[in-house]
């Protein structure tokens, strides 16, 4: 387990700078980034001299052990459209998005699993059949029609809850149902799956035969070897859910983590973009190795390996 | 139940789209700026009219075509590298096995949005830029379950008894191997099928979609959110088409696994 | 089942007492709510030109100099008089009795504090450049409430630097004793509201300065909200969460007005849009006759009925009635015969002829669908245009390696001024010109700029525009209209130069 847990560091770290690097040269890639952030009726000579100034114009080895270096220390320079401190602006959208994640994540687990379960329980019956259904169009629908549609029945029609923006509980709601929408539809299903492969086992036919309960013989036994899968998925789906909510936050003018990511792709605003990515990558590489983990302590054959 | 649901919405969606310069009356790009923004019902216009005044029913037709267009290039795409890359780390495991887990790391961490942005710097707005970005994003999937199945189908005896008499490995992976994931490579094809499709409709939110005037669900979804107000039906049609097509695949590519592999997690 | 009820009364009950504060409360405490799609990127004056920035500095900050609303023309605001003591001298006479949010008075140290802040390198501020404050050579204090600028060279347009959000005033001894860094957590100037707070992303919030001295505003307090989403924002404003919205889409005026909630109120902006004909590489573009042909078969008039709803005013020149260097000239009419009778003379066949034509999308009001519509229009005879749509900042980066095509959709603005229009557009060497190499065209502009006499000023810029007008650089299109939706309990006109101030917004209890 040790070895195990050691070699997965190392892979991480890997994986960490392989995809700063990735980001710096795609980044660098996608265009001019002293251009976007000057106004338009500025002279040719101008931006000449802020690129120079801004180290835009060093051969692009220098400005890429410049950032790395700088970067080892968490610093990622300022925000060529804010003027600030590029993780710091990261940092402070951080809470925003954890609330929303948690939320999704929440109300996922707390509708889908048990969707899925029962999915599973009640095989090809009609509760089955419009589960799949229902969960399909969850995926199907793409994310900011539904939150449209809901900011036109529930805020603007019925004005139940705020269009947007956060403050209160009822800010979090439609933002965390939009999200929850599509992700339950995975896990239900993955769900259901699960559950399935389990009640076929033989150990579950033990135990209906020595008699005990059916919500025994599901809950303790099932779902407890079903959870691996589960917990692998919603363990990931954390992890995109991090940055993953850009169109959710868009709609709803969450100020979240993935919407300054998105927009400070649009603006090349590279320092912010290089520390959001950071950030999000080191995140859901840990994520992956806590999930892996978890893996081994929850399934005992896995450990062994 | 769910087979015929899904064969018969999918077959529906496949017809409309092949028929669709004889099922619609209008040509899909001719704007008519007069007509612009016309309800549904409008004598020759069943749908209504976009902004332009194109013909809703004809775009969305086209669109269908243009759906089943990115979906397919995206899953061949996809398989192909995906497969590939799936096949090499579960046959041969150790270092490309990490390697390509690795990668496959690297990229999911980082946003989708910058592998468009980026592709849209190499060759632009459009199609291209659609299928590459939404492959470049897709092959991972291909590529766990893949490994994961090679790694299983592996264990079983014949592929032992194979070794044990010496055949060789390429002849192992390919007559003996690829035969029995392929299955699940066609379960996951299916149900990525309408991932993509609906992918796109993200893609043109953020911006990168399809080339106007070219009708496509997801760029004429994305359109329609600055009209919601006034012309709903451009919403809800390309919409519920998108929604369609997605069952019908998605129950179809259901129904695929529970016949050939019921135990594949997708 | 009873938990379920249960929960389902809670959440509701939570709902309704945490629901927004509504538009009919919100008239009662006199409080506006405005949406804009972006926030500001800082809390200081003087130091990143961006119109949303500066819009919201401007409720904090004042200006030296304000624009009349209906003539542009400079008017006094923290300076009451202006005159040019020589080529390289302005001298500004200041108000007295101003004093800042925190207490410290208005005087010329503030003025010499703010320019020095803009122009010192350290701070990376925008207005280094020559467009800004760059010809400056220094900031003389005369006396407490007189102050000189001295240019490097004559600058006749340093009256509408300081007419406009280039000056705005912050205060000397606080930016000296805080420092830039510290200043902007918690900005402090003479504009008629104080910053309360800033939820990044989020809103801004500001409140009445009871000792403005204008008087103080009707508004006891102003929350800038941040939405990023068009239809979202209208979703806001349908329902009563925002007071205030710009850029509502000419379809969507209808629904505004039906709502009963909000009313629209629209103005001719200063801002133009034009379809740039690319003559800088070769091309069909080079010959003049083409460039005007194009102009004969474009239907402008159609465009503006059909496809923005008449929410637009044609343009026959380079610049607008707004702009303070405007002079009328003739207007290349729709005139099918006369594009084929050129396009023969240039020895083109329209019906052979393929172009390409740049654009954004979602930048300007329905950029992407006039373009659509033009090259639609330029069918009729023939001509097959491809349309190619960029993003934002790769249509920027296109125009600046003169990558586009052979033409290409931009707006400009605001355009108040001949100083900060022609030159940046019609010379060959600025990032976003699509014309150039012409030299009669280049000295005649470069002269203009340097003319410091009204009339002779006035005289240079009539035959400017004329001869623009017959070079045929752009298709000339139009001024926008700036749609504003403005909930009915608040009474505000829109300005042309798209200053958004709500000091000038009264509330009206309804």
């Amino acid at each position: 387990m040790r070895r195990y847990l050691l070699a997965r560091l190392a892979q991480t770290v890997l994986v960490v700078f392989l995809s700063l690097t990735a980001v710096f040269g795609m980044v660098r890639l996608t265009g001019d980034p002293v251009l976007l952030f000057m106004p338009m009726d500025i002279q040719a000579k101008d931006v000449e001299e802020f690129r120079e100034r801004l180290g835009f114009n060093d051969p692009l080895a220098v400005q890429y052990t410049r950032f790395l270096a700088a970067a080892v220390r968490g610093d990622f320079g300022d925000s060529l459209r804010y003027r600030r401190d590029a993780f710091g602006l990261v940092l402070e959208r951080l809470p925003a998005t954890l609330l929303l994640a948690g939320a999704a994540l929440g109300l996922t687990l707390v509708v889908a699993v048990p969707l899925g379960v029962l999915s599973a329980v009640r095989r090809d019956t009609a509760f089955d059949h419009v589960g799949t259904v229902v969960t399909v169009l969850g995926q199907a629908t793409p994310g900011f029609w539904l939150g449209l549609m809901l900011i036109y029945v529930f805020a603007v029609q019925l004005r139940w809850l705020p269009t947007g923006g956060m403050g209160t509980a009822a800010h979090v709601v439609m933002p965390a149902v939009v999200l929850a929408a599509f992700y339950s539809a995975r896990v239900a299903r993955l769900t259901r799956s699960a559950v399935l492969d389990t009640l076929g086992e033989d150990y579950v036919l033990t135990a209906r035969a020595k008699g005990l309960a059916e919500t025994r013989v599901i809950g303790k036994h099932t779902l407890r070897n079903s959870a691996i899968p589960i917990v692998t998925l919603a363990g990931l789906e954390a992890g995109q859910l991090l940055g993953g909510a850009v169109v959710t936050e868009t709609i709803f003018a969450w100020p979240g983590l993935g919407r300054l990511t998105v927009q400070a792709l649009l603006n090349r605003d590279f320092p912010v973009v290089m520390a959001a990515v950071s950030f999000t990558s080191i995140v859901y590489t840990l994520m992956n190795l806590l999930v892996d983990v978890a893996y081994g302590w929850l399934d005992p054959r896995v450990r062994k390996t | 139940m769910k087979a015929w649901l899904g064969l018969s919405v999918t077959l529906i969606i496949v017809v409309a789209a092949a028929g669709a310069p004889w099922i619609a009356a209008h040509d899909p790009l001719l704007a008519d700026f007069a007509a612009g923004l016309k309800p549904p019902g409008t004598p020759g216009h069943p749908l209504g009219t976009d902004q332009l005044g194109r013909d809703l029913l004809a775009r969305v037709l086209y669109g269908a075509r243009l759906a089943l267009f990115i979906g397919a290039c995206t899953v061949i795409v996809t398989g192909i590298v995906g497969g590939l890359l799936g096949l090499l780390a579960g046959f041969v495991e150790r270092w490309p096995s990490a390697v390509v887990m690795r990668i496959a790391d690297v990229q999911l961490s980082f946003p989708f949005i910058l592998l468009a942005l980026t592709i849209n710097a190499i060759v632009g707005l459009g199609l291209r830029n659609i299928i590459l970005s939404l492959s470049a994003a897709g092959w991972v999937v291909y590529a766990r379950v893949v490994r994961g199945e090679v790694l299983s189908v592996k264990q079983r005896d014949y592929v032992h008894a194979a070794a044990a008499l010496g055949v060789g490995r390429a002849r192992l992976l390919f007559r003996h191997v690829l035969p029995n994931v392929a299955p699940s490579i066609v379960v996951v094809a299916s149900l990525q099928f309408s991932q993509f499709v609906v992918a796109e409709a993200a893609i043109s939110f953020l911006g990168f979609g399809v080339q106007p005037p070219t009708p496509a669900w997801g760029s004429m979804l994305s359109e329609s959110r600055d009209f919601l107000y006034v012309a709903w039906w451009l919403a809800a049609f390309p919409g519920l088409a998108l929604a369609l097509t997605a069952l019908g695949v998605n129950l179809l590519g259901d129904w695929l696994r529970d016949t050939f592999d019921p135990k594949l997690r997708v | 089942m009873r938990a379920l009820e249960l929960l389902v009364v809670a959440v509701a009950l939570v709902s309704v007492a945490a629901a927004p504060v509504l538009a009919q409360d919100r008239s009662r405490t006199k409080e506006i709510v405005v949406g804009l799609g972006a926030e500001p990127r800082t809390m200081l004056g003087v130091t990143i030109v961006d119109w949303t920035t500066n819009n919201m500095l401007e409720h904090i900050y004042d200006r030296l100099l304000d624009r009349d609303a209906k003539t542009f023309k400079p008017k006094p605001m923290l300076a009451t008089e202006w005159k040019i003591v020589n080529d390289t001298t302005w001298e500004f006479k200041l108000r007295k009795g101003v004093k800042f949010h925190n207490g410290e008075p208005f005087t010329a140290a503030s003025v010499k504090a703010t320019i020095e802040y803009a122009l010192d390198p350290a701070n990376k501020t925008h207005f280094t450049a020559n467009a800004y404050w760059g010809p400056i050579k220094e900031v003389q204090i005369v006396d407490d409430h007189t102050v000189r600028f001295v240019t490097k060279q004559p600058w006749p347009n340093l009256v509408d630097s300081a007419a406009s959000t280039n000056s705005l005033i912050m205060p000397a001894k606080a930016l000296k004793e805080l420092g830039p860094a510290k200043f902007a957590e918690k900005p402090i100037g003479t504009g008629p509201f104080k910053f309360v707070e800033w939820r990044r992303d989020e809103r801004l919030v500001l409140e009445r300065n009871p000792d403005y001295w204008l008087g103080a505003a009707d508004a006891s307090r102003v929350t800038f909200r941040f939405i990023p989403e068009f239809s979202a924002r209208m979703a806001a404003l349908l329902s009563g969460e925002i007071d205030v919205m710009k850029d509502v889409p000419p379809h969507a005026v209808e629904a505004v007005e039906r709502s009963g909630r909000a009313k629209l109120r629209s103005t001719v902006s200063s801002r133009i849009n034009y379809l740039a004909l690319v003559n800088l590489k070769p091309g069909p573009m080079q010959d003049v006759r083409v460039r005007r042909a194009l102009n004969h078969a474009i239907d402008v008039e159609e465009l503006i009925k059909q496809v923005l709803k008449g929410r637009a005013t044609r343009m026959c020149g380079p610049l607008a009635p707004t702009n303070v260097d405007y002079a009328p000239v003739e207007c290349l009419k729709h005139d099918p015969a006369r594009a084929q009778a050129l396009f023969k003379e240039a020895g083109i066949d329209p019906k052979a002829l393929a172009l390409t034509l740049d654009t954004p999308s979602g930048r300007y009001p329905l950029d992407k669908d006039v373009s659509l519509a033009i090259a639609a229009q330029l069918q009729r005879l023939g001509i097959k245009t491809n349309v190619v749509v960029n993003e934002w900042g790769t249509h920027l980066d296109k125009i600046k390696n003169r990558n586009t095509g052979d033409m290409f959709f931009l707006g400009w603005g605001p355009a108040l001024h001949g100083q900060g229009t022609m030159p940046p557009l019609f010379l060959a060497d600025q990032t976003y010109s699509s014309y150039g190499n012409n030299k009669m065209l280049d000295e005649k502009i470069a002269r203009a700029g340097t003319l410091l006499d009204p009339k002779a000023r006035a005289e240079a810029y009539a035959e400017l525009q004329r001869l623009v007008q017959a070079e045929a650089p752009w298709v000339f299109l139009w001024q926008q209209h700036d749609l504003y939706g403005v909930t009915q309990s608040v009474e505000w006109t829109p300005r042309a130069d798209e200053k958004m101030w709500m000091y000038d917004a009264k509330i009206v209890a309804r």
